[in-house]
């Protein structure tokens, strides 16, 4: 059913300072059509305000509600018709608040008022401070105030239930809400006390768990405690019983009595041991005697024994040398025969040496002489080839140098051409006749011809003849003077006085080079080396020798010896010392044979004679002793002496050895021991059994095992506890998480029928598309052409236009459930273009056939073509309120 | 003359699987049994208690527990003859030199097997046990004890009798003739916590306040009137406050369980009895919530102790309990989902069981509100 506003009066309200109302607003689409800050937007919040905020509340919205700067009470008016049925609602805010509902009950006001709005409107009661439009229920979604519907919102839990229930019998499923949310909020609670909101164990979980740690502790502990005193128990007693056993070893008397016989026995044999030592002395003293007597007859027998034999090999060694001494007398003449035969044989054999030497050196010297005499000999050619052999040098000497030569050869060469060009220029004059008088320059001229080369001067008398020859006769006669001056000063250097002399000197110089050549050959070959003298190659070596030789005397020329024949009888001179020497070796071996055979003999003679004096000196002395007389008696009665001594000994040792004191001790220490031990032992237990028992005391009155007891059966109840705690805890979380599985399957349920209704109205905007609704019904995506958008991804326009149309289709699903719905839209459809404009007015049309539909616009243009209930805001009286 | 014979006391024992206060009220019933016995013997002309071992639940109680025994036992005119059992063994150092400290002339400790004559020709041959298990026969030492003069010959022992296939705690075996063939004019055992009559001159007294769920019967002590040349006359005497009993029902609805509640309720008194109800059988999920709901909410509040063992119990749910679910949407699938995990069984199994339990009964308990 729709619910039908028929006229709003609003007085005090916000911008409505004055009364104001809205009338003759009937089924269908309503348009109310007024340019901006009119107080349109003021009008659905006043409408808000009249069913849905409490009219005594005085929280913040209320507040608002009054004119700014105003303390009045905010009014408001409305009249509608609900199924059928007129009401009116008329509320006061603030100050004087009061409501007054009139409807098919009657009249009602205050809180009745209230509830019968809710319940009308299935809205609750808001608590809130700000307004909460979820509270309001359907209307609370359908009245949409200004930019509310710019995106696209869920409807609120009212609407949802509603919406829920009205599609039950079609999912075939059912929330039941209330049921589930009072079983929920139980169930969380008692969850709480064992799970923290992030399924931490918390709260009596932990509580059971700590009570069972603390339980097994407290358990071990006590189980520790009395364990130690069942030890201490059971230590107590063992010490006991060891301390009967050494009581009962303290009170036994046999060892008293066997110490006090083995004390007596003691003295006993002790008394026999000094015994034993007195006859141990005797047997020894008589037995040293008798010793002392044997071993002189002993030592008597013994050298005279000795004596005996060093007689017997005295003799024999003695003979036997006797034999060996002519063998060795023969010997040694033979090795002095050989040592003079030797020594002859060596002198021999150094004269041999001594001759053979004296002819070597004769033939030496005899050779020298020869050699020198030829050196001497070819000294003196030596000297006459040195003296030809300066004089050619000398010659050599006198050669010209060739560059001197040229220079001579040149200048001859010019002499001849400056005569030659003067007597070419020069004044020949012929003087004939009587020269006296003439003076030619000054001197007397002769008379002939004459070839004058410069001015001369001819005096004849007072008279001068002044001639001059022509300027080139003058020059040649230069050339030619000068020329020759050269010539002579070169000479003059070379001291030569013409050309071919100093050609003939060359020629000279020249034979005495090959002169000195032919010399140097002939020196070389009167100086060769010289063995036998000593004497290098060369003139040097030559003239040195001569020079050293000065003092060598002639030696007088001797006979030379023949020294072959030196030599060979130096050699028959060795061969026959070789021999005497192997003779000599011979007599020397023969000799030692001997030695050796008579050396034994020798020191085998003196040890006999040696042994021999040492006994009879042994003799001598034994029998010069006092005692030797009756010996042999006395050594008969020591012997028996010994024998008496001996049985009494062993006499003594029986009685010794039957009472041994060290034995006896030691038995007697062994029973003192005993005692001492057993002492010690009785004093040790007895402490033992007094600290065992001090704690048994102190310890048992602590009623461990009761304790023991208690604490195991509270961790045994403990543990039970926590078991129990455990189920519990797990029983309650798995109910907590099936319920929470229910819920959301069963919300699931219920998207497909919303997005089947809500499909018929979005794709008429949107042909073709699939709804996603999330299940707590909110349009979530869009799916067009397989291509799913999130509806906050859509344009704006979109998101708007969705956003009503998911209210038509919601508004509808009310209608359905006979829900008293009617759609408001506050300036809507804002972003929407011609075309979509034209459809969303159209859909809106329709949906006014259905419910009744109020426009709020400021946008005249584009509703002016839109048939439907125009409508204005006017001002009026309010009428008795 | 006439003794009293009782035995395992048991005191200091800690019930430590009990709640604080039951705890306390259990052990202050142990200490109140003594005044009983004290009163009895009284009443009924008895000066002798001979208690056949066991008077202490350990071999090292706390000290109070001591002196709580000793003046409850010398507030009373009889005299009290106190034989070691195997819980409170003797030995040197003991607890019963602790005992004899604290004790007067009116109370003996027979730690040791040696004959007393406690009346002129009445001798009373003990058999102590000196160690936590024994293994012989302690009542063979009556045979070398002497007895001059004798009229009477009682004996006092603790341990089970041997072939007799009893469920005693200790391992030492007694003749099960041993009264015949030691000439014992009665002879009082200790161990066995229920009354029990082996022959005519041979029985078991039992606690005289149960400790245990074994048997219905509260603790007792006999009053035993012996004469010359006869057998005894032996009357068990109720001194026990408090009864365990252990009960198992079978049950298949609601209206069984209240049946046999009603007539267990009727025929105890519950503030004196400790129960162990042992529950069994097919119900479905209503009836075992509202049956588990009357014992947690009633029958456990009225009686001292509840201890209840339901797994047997099992609680199916049934047509109606799945669509009184069912028409509340998301439960009712929580419901068939938790359902279907008790089907596929398994230690998740048992859980889903209890899950779908609890969700009826918060379910349940919105119907009631």
């Amino acid at each position: 059913m729709s619910l039908y506003l028929r006229r709003i009066a609003i007085d005090g309200f916000r911008k409505f300072r004055e009364a104001m109302a809205i009338e003759g607003l009937t089924d269908g689409l309503n348009i109310v059509i007024e340019p901006n800050e009119t107080g349109k937007s003021t009008v659905l919040e006043a409408l808000r305000a009249a069913f849905f905020v409490r009219h005594g509340t005085k929280n913040q919205l209320a507040q608002s509600f009054a004119p700014y700067g105003e303390a009045v009470g905010p009014e408001i008016q409305v009249s509608f018709d609900a199924d059928g049925a007129p009401w009116t609602v008329t509320k006061r805010f603030l100050r004087g608040a009061s409501i007054e509902v009139t409807g098919p009950q009657g009249k009602a006001q205050g809180e009745e008022a209230e509830a019968r709005l809710h319940a009308l409107l299935g809205s609750v009661r808001d608590t809130s401070q700000r307004g909460d439009a979820g509270s309001y229920g359907a209307l609370g979604l359908l009245w949409v105030a200004q930019a509310e519907a710019l995106t696209v919102t869920g409807p609120g839990q009212i609407v949802r239930d509603t919406v829920r229930s009205t599609l039950e019998a079609e999912v075939g499923s059912i929330m039941g809400g209330p049921a589930y949310a009072r079983v929920r909020t139980r169930i969380d609670e008692q969850y709480g006390r064992y799970w923290s909101p992030t399924g931490q164990k918390r709260g009596r979980q932990n509580e059971a768990r700590e009570r069972v740690e603390q339980a097994e502790a407290a358990a071990r502990d006590a189980s520790e405690r009395l364990a130690g005193l069942e030890r201490t128990f059971s230590e107590l007693e063992s010490a006991r019983s060891r301390l009967k056993v050494v009581h009962r070893e303290i009170a036994d008397d046999t060892d008293v009595q066997a110490r006090k016989d083995l004390t007596a026995s003691l003295e006993t044999a002790r008394a026999a041991a000094q015994i034993l030592a007195t006859r141990r002395a005797e047997h020894e003293a008589i037995s040293a005697k008798t010793r002392n007597l044997e071993d002189l007859v002993d030592r008597h027998r013994k050298a005279t024994d000795e004596r005996t034999s060093a007689e017997l090999a005295l003799e024999a060694a003695r003979s036997r040398r006797a034999e060996v001494r002519e063998g060795l007398a023969t010997a040694q003449q033979r090795l002095a025969d050989a040592r003079s035969a030797l020594e002859a044989a060596r002198t021999a054999r150094q004269e041999a040496r001594r001759a053979l030497s004296a002819g070597e050196e004769l033939l030496r010297t005899s050779r020298r002489r020869s050699a020198v005499s030829a050196a001497r000999a070819r000294h003196a050619e030596l000297v006459d080839l040195e003296r030809l052999q300066v004089e050619a040098a000398a010659l050599t000497a006198t050669l010209i140098p060739a560059k001197a030569m040229d220079a001579i050869e040149a200048n001859e060469r010019l002499v001849a051409e400056a005569r030659a060009a003067r007597a070419a220029g020069a004044t020949r004059v012929a003087l004939v006749g009587d020269a006296a008088g003439i003076l030619i320059d000054g001197e007397p001229m002769a008379i002939g011809e004459r070839t004058l080369s410069g001015e001369t001067r001819v005096r004849f008398g007072n008279a001068e003849l002044i001639i001059t020859p022509p300027a080139g006769a003058a020059s040649a006669e230069g050339a030619l003077s000068s020329a020759l001056e050269r010539q002579a000063s070169a000479f003059a250097d070379l001291g030569l006085t013409s050309l071919a002399e100093a050609r003939a000197r060359n020629d000279t110089a020249r034979d005495a080079v090959g002169e000195l050549r032919t010399i140097a050959a002939r020196i070389a070959a009167v100086t060769p080396a010289d063995d036998v003298i000593g004497l290098a190659s060369g003139p040097d070596a030559l003239k040195l020798f001569i020079v050293e030789l000065v003092d060598e005397d002639e030696a007088v020329e001797a006979d030379i010896p023949d020294v072959a024949l030196l030599t060979a009888k130096l050699e028959a001179a060795d061969t026959a010392l070789a021999r005497a020497e192997g003779a000599q070796e011979s007599a020397v071996e023969a000799l030692r044979r001997a030695e050796k055979e008579d050396a034994p003999l020798a020191s085998a003679e003196a040890g006999a004679a040696s042994t021999l004096a040492n006994a009879n000196g042994q003799i001598e002395t034994i029998e010069g002793r006092p005692e030797f007389p009756t010996l042999a008696a006395d050594v008969v009665r020591a012997r028996e002496q010994t024998a008496e001594a001996a049985v009494k000994l062993e006499e003594a040792t029986r009685d010794a050895t039957a009472h041994d004191p060290a034995a006896i001790t030691r038995r007697i220490e062994t029973i003192d021991a005993r005692v001492k031990a057993a002492g010690e032992a009785r004093v040790k237990l007895e402490m033992d059994v007094a600290r065992l028992e001090g704690t048994v005391e102190s310890e048992g009155g602590k009623g461990l095992a009761d304790r023991e007891a208690g604490a195991r059966e509270e961790a045994e109840a403990a543990r039970a506890a926590l078991q129990r705690i455990t189920e519990e805890s797990d029983t309650l979380k798995l109910l907590r998480d099936t319920l929470d599985e229910a819920r959301d399957e069963t919300s699931a349920k219920f998207v497909g029928p919303v997005a089947k209704r809500a499909k018929r109205h979005i794709e008429r905007l949107l042909p073709g598309c699939d709804l996603s609704f999330s299940e707590d019904l909110t349009l979530e995506a869009v799916v067009r052409g397989g291509i799913s958008e999130g509806c906050g991804d859509l344009s704006r326009g979109t998101q708007e236009q969705l956003a009503v149309l998911t209210r038509i289709a919601f508004a509808d699903m009310l209608l359905e459930q006979g829900r008293p719905v009617s759609l408001i839209l506050d300036d809507p459809l804002v972003y929407a273009d011609d075309a979509r404009l034209d459809l969303m007015i159209e859909i809106l049309s329709e949906a006014a056939e259905r419910m009744q539909v109020v426009l709020l616009t400021c946008r005249d243009r584009a509703f002016r073509h839109v048939p439907g209930n125009r409508l204005s805001m006017a001002r009026i009286l309010l009428d008795g309120v | 003359m006439k003794l009293i014979h009782t035995a395992d006391w048991q005191l200091g024992k800690p019930y430590g699987r009990f709640e604080p206060e039951v705890r306390a009220a259990l052990s202050e019933a142990r200490f109140d049994a003594i005044d009983a016995i004290g009163r009895e013997a009284a009443r009924h002309g008895a000066d002798h208690v001979m208690v056949a071992g066991d008077v202490f639940d350990t071999e090292g109680p706390e000290d109070r527990t001591i002196v709580q025994a000793i003046s409850r036992m010398e507030r009373h005119a009889c005299r009290w003859w106190l034989l070691p059992g195997n819980h409170d063994f003797a030995r040197n150092g003991g607890l019963w030199d602790r005992v004899r400290h604290r004790a007067g002339s009116c109370i003996t400790v027979l730690s040791e097997a040696q004959a007393h004559e406690i009346e002129p020709g009445i001798w009373l041959l003990p058999a102590p046990l000196t160690h936590r298990h024994n293994l012989d026969d302690p009542t063979e030492l009556f045979d070398t004890m002497a007895t001059p003069g004798g009229r009477i010959r009682i004996g006092l022992a603790h341990g089970s009798i041997r072939d007799f296939g009893t469920q005693g705690e200790t391992k030492n075996q007694i003749a099960p003739d041993r009264a015949r063939r030691s000439t014992l004019d009665y002879l009082a055992l200790g161990d066995w916590h229920g009354t029990l009559n082996i022959d005519a001159r041979t029985w078991y007294a039992g606690t005289p306040e149960t400790d245990r769920f074994q048997r219905d019967e509260p603790g007792q002590i006999l009053l035993v009137d012996i004469g010359e040349g006869r057998d005894p006359v032996v009357t068990p005497i109720r001194t026990g406050r408090f009864q365990w009993i252990k009960r198992s029902w079978t049950v298949n609805d609601q209206a069984g369980f209240n049946a046999e509640c009603d007539q267990l309720l009727g025929s105890i008194d519950p503030p004196s009895t400790l129960l162990e109800l042992s529950l069994a059988g097919i119900t479905s999920l209503t009836d075992r919530v509202g049956m588990l709901g009357r014992l947690e909410n009633d029958v456990g509040h009225r009686v001292r102790y509840l201890d209840v063992r339901a797994a047997d119990l099992v609680g199916r749910p049934s047509a109606d309990d799945l669509a009184s679910l069912a028409v509340e949407g998301m439960l009712g699938v929580a419901a068939a989902k938790l359902s279907a995990a008790i089907e596929t069984g398994g230690p998740d199994g048992l859980i889903a069981k209890r899950a779908l339990e609890r969700l009826f009964v918060e379910y349940s308990r919105e119907d009631r509100a």
